[in-house]
C-alpha cells in the first residue's frame, strides 16, 4: 500500500499536468469556427482556381483535379498561364498527352505543400531560418523560400524562381498563392535514382 | 467256492453301478450336496424333480440294499451292543452311519468325474461329426452351382450362336447413331470454318490499316509504344485453331530466342514457334496452333533471369508508391511492363502491365491493393462505394473504379515526409502551417511548435525539433 500510493500521487499529478498541458494549447475543443469559416470561404482550392486556366487543365490531366476538391489542406502554388507559357517543359506545353502524366505529376505536386501555409508564417520561417526556409512538397521534394524586398521568392530543385504575385487566397481546404513562374523540381527525382541489384 | 464268491461280487456290482453310474446319482440323502455336485460336475440340463424322482427312487433301492447288508449287521451289532450298553450302541451304530455315508461319497464323486469326462468326450465327437457334415454340405452345394453355372453358359453360347438376326438389327442401329453423329460433326465443322474465315477477314482488315498509315508503326496508337508485341491480344487469339502454314503470310516465325528455348522446349507432340511478340505452340500432329504465349516488354517472363543490362530502378513515378524496392523484392520498369525480381536470385517473380506510361492516373490499380487501406484519419472522407473504391499506396489516396480496376483520379496526397513522434521533424516544415480551424488553439509559442502532417497536428519542441506529442487528428 505505501508502495503504491506514491505511485497512484504521481500518475494523478501527471494527468493534471496533462490537462494543464492542454490548457495551454488554450483548451478549445478543435472544432472550425465561425471565424475560421469566414477566413477560409465555401470554395474548396478547385473552385477558386480558374478552370480555364493551364495550371487546372494540367491538374484535372493527371487527376489532381479531385485531389485540390477534397479536404486537404493544402496550400498551393499556382503558376499563372503566362508562367506556363514561358516554361521550358515540353511536357506542360503538351499536358494532354498521356506520355506527360508521370512528368506533369511530379511538377504539379511540387507545387503543393502539406497543410495551410500563408505568407506571414513564410515570412516567420525565412526570419527564423536567417533568411531561408525550406518548404516540403508534397511530391516529397522541398523548394527553398527567401526574401526579395517585402516579397517571397521561391526556389526550386533545378534553380527555377518565382516570385509570389498574390498571397493567401483562402479556401475552405487551404490556400492559393499565386506565382508568377513555374518551379521545377531537382532534374533526377528521388525515385529515378539507381539501384543496383544485389550481386550485379 | 472262489467262482462262486465272484459271480456274487460281480452281482452286488451289476445291483450298486446303476445308483452310482448316473451322472445324477444321489441316494446319500442328502439333497443340498447332491445339487451342488450336480452343479459342479456339469452335466446339467435336467430339472429338479426329475432328478428327485429319479434319486427318490435310487434312494429308496439304495435304502433296500443297505437294509439287505446293514440291516442283519446292525441288528447283531444291536444285540452285541444290547449286552454292553444301550448309549453307547447307539453312538457307535450313529458313527458307523457317518462313516459308512462319507464312503458313499467318495464313491459317488469318483463316478462323476468319470461320467463328466465321457460326457465331454461324446461332445467333441458330435462337434467334430457336425463339422464334417458341413464341409461336406459346402462342397455338393459348390458343386452344383457350378453345374448350374456351366449349364447357363452352355444355353448362352447356344443362344448366341442362334441370335444372329438380334445382332444385326443391333449394328444397324449403331451405323445410324454413327451416320447422325457424323453430320453433326460436319456441321460443326462448317461453322467453325465460317467463324475462322470472319476472323481472318477481321484481321485483314486491322492489317489494311496498318498498311495504310492510319496506325503508327503497324500497330494501334495504345499499342504504338510496344513493339515487341503489337499484335493486340484479342487478334492474336484469333490466330489459335489455324494452321501455322495458313498464318505465316502475316507473321514473320522465327525460331526461339536461345533465351526461352530451354523454357519452351519442343517435345514429340509439339514445337514453338516464335514471332510478333508471342510464341506459338503447334501440334505436330495436325500442324494447328494450339496456344498463345505472350512474351511481356522485353520479352521475358517469370521464371527467368532478369538480364544485367537493366541495372537501374526506371519506375515512372506515378508508380513507384506501387513498387518500392525493398530487401524481399527489386522491381524494374522497361517498355511497358514492371518486373518484380528476387533479389537474391535475380529470376523474375512477377510481370505486371503498366501500359506505357506508367502512371497511376488512367492505369490499372495492382491487384496486391485488393483491400481497403486508407488511413484511419481518411476514412470517413473516402470509404469504398459501388461506384468506386480507395486505396492508399504511399504518397496518395487513390479513387479507382470497381468495374475497371481503373485509377479514376488521386483523391487526395499525403506527404511522403510525415511527421513521427520521438522523430526529429522532417526538413521542409519551418513553417506554421497547421489548418485554419485549429489555429487559434494550437500555435507557435518558444516552449511548442505545431506542425500538420497527413490529417493530424504534431507538437514539437523548438530546442530539440524533435516530434513530442499528436496533439489532434485535423480530419476527424
Amino acid at each position: 500500500m505505501l508502495k503504491t500510493l506514491p505511485l497512484c500521487v504521481c500518475a494523478a499529478a501527471l494527468a493534471v499536468a496533462g490537462c494543464g498541458k492542454a490548457g495551454s494549447d488554450n483548451g478549445a475543443a478543435p472544432q472550425q469556427s465561425s471565424q475560421a469559416k469566414d477566413a477560409a470561404g465555401d470554395k474548396t482550392i478547385a473552385d477558386s482556381i480558374d478552370h480555364n486556366g493551364k495550371f487546372f487543365a494540367a491538374a484535372k490531366s493527371v487527376g489532381l483535379d479531385a485531389t485540390l476538391a477534397g479536404p486537404g489542406p493544402y496550400t498551393v502554388l499556382v503558376p499563372s498561364d503566362e508562367a506556363f507559357d514561358k516554361s521550358e517543359s515540353a511536357e506542360l506545353k503538351n499536358a494532354a498527352d498521356p506520355k506527360n502524366r508521370a512528368q506533369i505529376t511530379r511538377i504539379l505536386t511540387y507545387h503543393i505543400l502539406p497543410g495551410v501555409i500563408l505568407s506571414d508564417d513564410i515570412s516567420k520561417a525565412i526570419e527564423n531560418g536567417q533568411g531561408k526556409a525550406v518548404l516540403a512538397t508534397m511530391g516529397g521534394e522541398t523548394l527553398t523560400a527567401t526574401k526579395d524586398g517585402g516579397n517571397i521568392v521561391l526556389t526550386g530543385g533545378d534553380g527555377s524562381k518565382a516570385t509570389v504575385a498574390k498571397a493567401d487566397i483562402k479556401a475552405s481546404n487551404g490556400v492559393i498563392h499565386d506565382i508568377d513562374a513555374v518551379l521545377m523540381p531537382p532534374k533526377a527525382g528521388p525515385g529515378s535514382e539507381q539501384q543496383q541489384p544485389p550481386g550485379k | 467256492m472262489t467262482r462262486i464268491l465272484l459271480a456274487a461280487g460281480v452281482a452286488a456290482l451289476a445291483i450298486t453301478s446303476p445308483a452310482a453310474a448316473g451322472p445324477h446319482g444321489g441316494g446319500h440323502g442328502n439333497g443340498g450336496r447332491h445339487a451342488a455336485a450336480q452343479n459342479h460336475g456339469g452335466g446339467g440340463g435336467h430339472g429338479q424333480k426329475a432328478q428327485k424322482a429319479r434319486g427318490g427312487g435310487q434312494h429308496a433301492r439304495q435304502a433296500k440294499a443297505q437294509k439287505a447288508r446293514g440291516g442283519g449287521q446292525h441288528a447283531r451289532q444291536a444285540k452285541a451292543q444290547a449286552s454292553r450298553g444301550g448309549g453307547q450302541h447307539a453312538r457307535q451304530a450313529q458313527a458307523r452311519e457317518r462313516g459308512h455315508a462319507k464312503q458313499v461319497r467318495q464313491a459317488q464323486a469318483r463316478q462323476n468325474r468319470g461320467a463328466e469326462k465321457r460326457s465331454m468326450q461324446a461332445q467333441r465327437a458330435r462337434a467334430n461329426d457336425r463339422a464334417k457334415n458341413i464341409r461336406t454340405a459346402e462342397r455338393v452345394r459348390a458343386n452344383r452351382q457350378n453345374e448350374i453355372r456351366s449349364e447357363l453358359v452352355r444355353r448362352n453360347q447356344m443362344l448366341g450362336r442362334n441370335n444372329t438376326p438380334v445382332l444385326a438389327v443391333r449394328e444397324r442401329a449403331a451405323e445410324l447413331r454413327g451416320r447422325q453423329f457424323r453430320q453433326l460433326a460436319e456441321a460443326r465443322n462448317r461453322e467453325l470454318a465460317r467463324v475462322q474465315r470472319a476472323n481472318i477477314v477481321r484481321a485483314r482488315d486491322w492489317e489494311d490499316l496498318a498498311r495504310g498509315g492510319i496506325w503508327m508503326d503497324g500497330c494501334p496508337p495504345g499499342l504504338a509504344k510496344k513493339p515487341v508485341a503489337c499484335i493486340p491480344p484479342g487478334q492474336a487469339n484469333k490466330l489459335l485453331g489455324q494452321r501455322l502454314r495458313s498464318v505465316g503470310d502475316r507473321i514473320a516465325f522465327r525460331d526461339l530466342p536461345n533465351r526461352l528455348q530451354y523454357v519452351y522446349a519442343d517435345t514429340p507432340d509439339y514445337y514453338y514457334r516464335y514471332g510478333n511478340g508471342y510464341v506459338y505452340r503447334v501440334n505436330r500432329s495436325n500442324d494447328l496452333i494450339s496456344s498463345l504465349l505472350p512474351l511481356f516488354g522485353l520479352g521475358y517472363t517469370a521464371g527467368q533471369v532478369f538480364p544485367s543490362s537493366y541495372p537501374y530502378y526506371g519506375m515512372p513515378a506515378a508508380y513507384q508508391p506501387f513498387y518500392p524496392t525493398s530487401p524481399y523484392a527489386n522491381y524494374r520498369y522497361a517498355d511497358g511492363y514492371m518486373y518484380q525480381i528476387n533479389p537474391y536470385t535475380g529470376m523474375i517473380e512477377d510481370v505486371d502491365p503498366l501500359l506505357g506510361y506508367g502512371y497511376g492516373y488512367g492505369q490499372m490499380m495492382p491487384l496486391t491493393y485488393s483491400a481497403y487501406n486508407v488511413p484511419y484519419q481518411y476514412r470517413p472522407y473516402y470509404y469504398d462505394t459501388s461506384d468506386s473504391y480507395y486505396r492508399y499506396a504511399p504518397g496518395a489516396i487513390y479513387q479507382v473504379d470497381p468495374s475497371t480496376s481503373l485509377i479514376t483520379a488521386v483523391a487526395a496526397l499525403l506527404s511522403p515526409n510525415s511527421l513521427a513522434i520521438g522523430q526529429p521533424m522532417p526538413i521542409g516544415y519551418s513553417a506554421y502551417n497547421v489548418p485554419y480551424a485549429y489555429r487559434s488553439t494550437y500555435y507557435d509559442t518558444p516552449n511548442d511548435w505545431y506542425r500538420y502532417s497527413n490529417g493530424n497536428i504534431y507538437r514539437v519542441d523548438p530546442a530539440t525539433q524533435l516530434v513530442t506529442a499528436l496533439v489532434v487528428s485535423a480530419l476527424t
